[in-house]
């Protein structure tokens, strides 16, 4: 290693430690190292990292895409898609659990956000569930795990991370049709376990919905969802580019939440406006401050020494993508997921590539990865929302979660050793280059 | 300070929002006029010689797809993203670990707090502002202009310093509030 580079990651730890926002972790640690790599105007060459590492058109699709989430959000589909997934799963044993998990991935689809199908699911469904006989903190660990799907069913913010993060060598349209398979796996998974659970536990039966009700909910929930359709099939399409269509997503979403739904008032849209930008700008900080340290990672060729350190332990194919999802996972548990993609994809892209992993695999197996880190300690901001909203502490809720984990690690290892799962959907589209 | 503050958080938070607003209308004008401009011919494919088509024939035909709109929507992304991150530190909105601090007691918490604080307004300083303005005079001086809006890429990169100076600014704020909270906390 070579001395810049040890200056980076200590100073990046250490600050991290020390509860300094990450992109400023990430700034400081650039920052510095350039510094002692002595060659370069320091502050200059990091601002213009920052600045030019946010320019770029594919990068709009962010903002857009939070907007129309918040608008969903605020605009009562959660309640719809609820009725909705009722009428489908709700009949069985455990009915409610299932119900559950159906509509934490419509809606952190559509939402786009595993933190507001937490609070806006879990807000409905834990008290429904505790009322109904279910356990609180089973509940809990329900919601807190099928949360995380909605990050693998496009559309999805942290798939343009991640495709921005690679260079533009995965496309957004690519990585949004292979996450949809990953997707439906793992809440397939959860449901699987929640089942067991509530048949051991004799947890209540829902009630059968009747044929009308069944219509109504179903019209009522298909605006909602229309916008997926509306999304990914411009992509498709080719109608128009992914950034066009996240911003039809928001007339989208805008039309039906204030004219059809009517849960939104006017006067609530600058307050809405105002969130998307705030969450926005920690996003794009991020991706600016990540572009400086990615700059002097490569600079000083750390791609290529991780790449031969991990070559010299194995070179079975199988043994270092198990590694690397262990390596992953680990991150996961304490980073968050836009810094966590914006700092390893660099890294690790080269050495998969190398090994004959594809690119767009690769990005599925490492939002799955990260996945589980929002539901695990010490930083899992799923869990801990969850635990907020459930009124539990993570100490319960830890043993009902461990089997709902187990069911993302094993869907993890499948997708992560069969290809197909992932690369099928967007390779029949065309899409894989 | 608190009043400071406030003025700020309007000033600042009526920019973002008004940008985001143009932001999304920008993008949308730019798939209708590209399909706008398909629409005059389509109706014609037609050949029909009513009334109607010649009049949205006659409102459609001169539409253009517009090329400056990705342009001016990248800029503009630039802006909301740089000044919204000042509004975001205002609000403690940045993602950070809080879990290893959050094992200290008070007294020391406040103390990396106040150390955080530092680290973000001389990050700022140094890069935000200082590089920033560096960033800006040699742009300006190898008169990079934008290619369909033509316009100085310095106006762009202008973001980088100004927004740095309201991190710097928010930040001190942030400082001297633990500090105040801290005297105020040691009193009760």
């Amino acid at each position: 290693m070579s001395f810049p580079i040890v200056v980076l990651v200590a100073s990046f730890l250490i600050l991290l430690v020390l509860n300094v926002p990450v992109a400023f972790c990430m700034g400081v640690a650039a920052m510095l190292s350039i510094l002692v790599m002595g060659d370069l105007p320091t502050f200059m060459a990091v601002a213009h990292k920052i600045a030019t590492g946010i320019d770029s058109f594919s990068l709009l699709a962010i903002p857009f895409f939070i907007f129309s989430g918040l608008l969903m959000g605020h605009g009562g589909i959660a309640r719809r898609l609820i009725d909705f997934a009722n009428v489908l799963v709700g009949r069985f044993r455990g009915g409610l659990a299932f119900v559950n998990i159906l509509t934490c991935m419509l809606f952190g689809a559509i939402s786009g956000s595993a933190a507001a199908a937490v609070s806006s699911v879990g807000g409905f469904m834990i008290p429904l569930m505790n009322k109904r006989g279910y356990e609180k903190n089973f509940n809990t660990a329900v919601t807190v795990t099928a949360a995380t799907t909605g990050l693998l069913i496009p559309p999805s913010n942290v798939m343009i991370v991640y495709s921005l993060a690679t260079g533009g060598i995965v496309s957004i349209a690519a990585i949004f049709m292979a996450g949809v398979l990953p997707g439906i796996l793992v809440g397939l998974g959860l449901m699987l376990v929640a089942g067991i659970i509530s048949i051991k536990n004799q947890y209540g039966q829902g009630e059968k919905a009747t044929l009308v009700q069944g219509i109504k909910s179903f019209f009522s929930a298909v605006p909602a969802l229309l916008l997926i359709a509306i999304v990914l099939g411009g992509i498709l399409l080719g109608i128009f580019t992914a950034t066009e269509a996240s911003a039809v997503a928001v007339l989208y979403a805008f039309i039906l939440a204030v004219f059809c739904y009517k849960e939104v008032k006017f006067n609530e849209i600058p307050k809405i406006l105002l969130q998307c930008g705030v969450t926005t700008s920690v996003v794009f900080l991020l991706i600016g401050t990540s572009m400086a340290m990615s700059w002097v990672l490569a600079a000083e060729n750390v791609p290529q020494d991780i790449s031969a350190g991990l070559l010299s332990l194995t070179n079975n194919k199988y043994v270092l993508l198990f590694m690397i999802n262990l390596i992953l996972l680990a991150v996961g548990t304490f980073m968050d997921m836009t810094p966590a993609v914006l700092i390893f994809t660099p890294i690790f892209l080269p050495i998969v590539t190398g090994i004959g992993i594809h690119p767009v695999h690769f990005g599925i197996i490492m939002i799955m990865n990260l996945c589980i880190g929002l539901c695990t300690p010490p930083v899992g901001t799923c869990l801990f929302l969850g635990c907020g909203i459930g009124e539990t502490t993570v100490t319960k809720v830890i043993p009902k979660i461990l089997w709902f984990f187990v069911a993302m690690v094993v869907s993890l290892l499948i997708c992560s050793y069969l290809p197909f799962l992932s690369l099928w959907l967007p390779d029949s589209l065309g899409l894989l280059k | 300070m608190t009043k400071l503050k406030n003025i700020l958080d309007k000033c600042l938070e009526v920019l973002v929002m008004v940008s985001v607003a143009v932001l999304v209308i920008d993008v949308l004008w730019q798939v209708a006029t590209r399909y706008g401009s398909k629409f005059s011919p389509w109706i014609k494919s037609f050949g029909s010689e009513g009334q109607f088509a010649a009049f949205l024939v006659k409102y459609t035909e001169g539409i253009q797809p517009s090329h400056w709109t990705d342009e001016l929507a990248t800029f503009l992304l630039i802006w909301v993203a740089l000044l919204g991150s000042a509004v975001a530190l205002g609000r403690g909105a940045h993602l950070g670990i809080d879990y290893f601090v959050g094992k200290l007691d008070d007294k020391v918490r406040i103390r990396t707090e106040l150390f955080a604080f530092a680290v973000v307004a001389l990050f700022s300083l140094l890069v935000m502002v200082f590089g920033g303005i560096g960033l800006v005079a040699r742009t300006f001086e190898l008169k990079q202009v934008s290619v369909s809006l033509n316009m100085p890429m310095g106006y762009v990169y202008l973001a980088v310093p100004i927004s740095g100076a309201f991190l710097v600014l928010y930040s001190l704020i942030g400082f001297f509030e633990r500090v105040s909270s801290a005297k105020q906390g040691g009193a009760a």
